[in-house]
């Protein structure tokens, strides 16, 4: 209940919205590294995202509302990352695949990489892992889907 | 004719010649005559007072390869593109990390980081606690950057 009194309908339809969303999430196809592979497996039959509504790998960044960074992000790539991330409509949310997105992994030491995507883009969830599972990033799309129903605490 | 300072085998049964750096592009041009036509990679080790570059040839008729090592103190080594006109960006990638001149190369750029990045990342001297950051202007062209605060 966001309003005051006699904001039924008012919350109704954010609820309704919120459901929406949650249940549409469609991806960028966008794979950077090794992760890349692990992703590919959610769509494919045996862990299915569609049946999160999010089957889909759009390929423009205007069409999609989840960024699933899987992969090293190189300080090349970051200005470019951004420049994708911009590019998404509103609401747009992000997924930090992998300890290598989270906070550099066995690249820590390098000169290279960035240490942790959440200093280009703002990130919703993180699934750590070396590479992550399938299922725990279809754990992981399930806890944003949660999040944007907010259901979950922050 | 070449004068070989050392010859050895590695592991694999391959030979190694080592040879000085003045006569590195005469060897090439004769072990190109033998048959090693392949380029393969252009190897670089930093042994902290001087810089060995490694040339791995492989000869695609008798299925042979061999290693040709020179090494030098002051940073410079004469380029083989004039023999191997794939050695261009294997040397500007050695230019780039290493910091290895190639002298007679004809474009000697930077191969994977921007021109403004300060030092040669693999060099044992060189300072990682420096962190330095790469950006975008709008041509598209990078440029690298000391402040982590800029652009992103």
């Amino acid at each position: 209940m966001k309003s005051g009194d006699g904001g039924v309908l008012t919350t109704t339809l954010e609820k309704a919205l919120e459901w929406g969303r949650s249940n549409s999430l469609w991806p960028l196809t966008f794979g950077l590294a090794c992760c890349a592979i692990e992703m590919m497996a959610i769509q494919a039959a045996d862990l299915d995202i569609s049946r999160f509504g999010s089957e889909i790998f759009r390929n423009s960044p205007r069409q999609s509302d989840l960024m699933i960074v899987s992969g090293t992000v190189t300080k090349k790539m970051a200005p470019r990352l951004r420049r994708l991330y911009d590019e998404m409509p509103y609401p747009k949310y992000v997924i930090a695949m992998g300890v290598c997105v989270i906070q550099g992994g066995p690249y820590n030491q390098g000169y290279s990489v960035v240490m942790g995507v959440d200093k280009v883009v703002p990130v919703d969830v993180y699934v750590p892992g070396c590479p992550p599972t399938p299922e725990a990033l279809t754990y992981g799309i399930m806890l944003l889907q949660k999040k944007i129903r907010n259901e979950t605490e922050r | 004719m070449v004068e070989i300072l050392e010859e050895s085998t590695g592991k694999d049964g391959r030979r190694v010649l080592k040879v000085a750096k003045e006569d590195l592009v005469q060897l090439m041009k004769e072990l190109k005559g033998q048959g090693f036509v392949h380029l393969s990679l252009i190897t670089g080790i930093d042994r902290k007072d001087r810089l060995e570059v490694v040339y791995h040839l492989q000869n695609l008729e008798k299925n042979e390869y061999i290693a040709v090592k020179t090494e030098t103190l002051d940073e410079r080594v004469p380029s083989v593109t004039s023999v191997f006109t794939s050695a261009n960006w294997d040397e500007r990638e050695q230019y780039d990390l290493m910091g290895i001149v190639f002298e007679g190369h004809p474009n000697l750029k930077r191969l994977f980081l921007p021109e403004s990045w300060v030092g040669h990342p693999l060099r044992k001297n060189y300072d990682i606690s420096k962190v330095q950051y790469i950006n975008m202007d709008e041509n598209g062209e990078d440029y690298a950057t000391f402040d982590p605060g800029d652009g992103w």
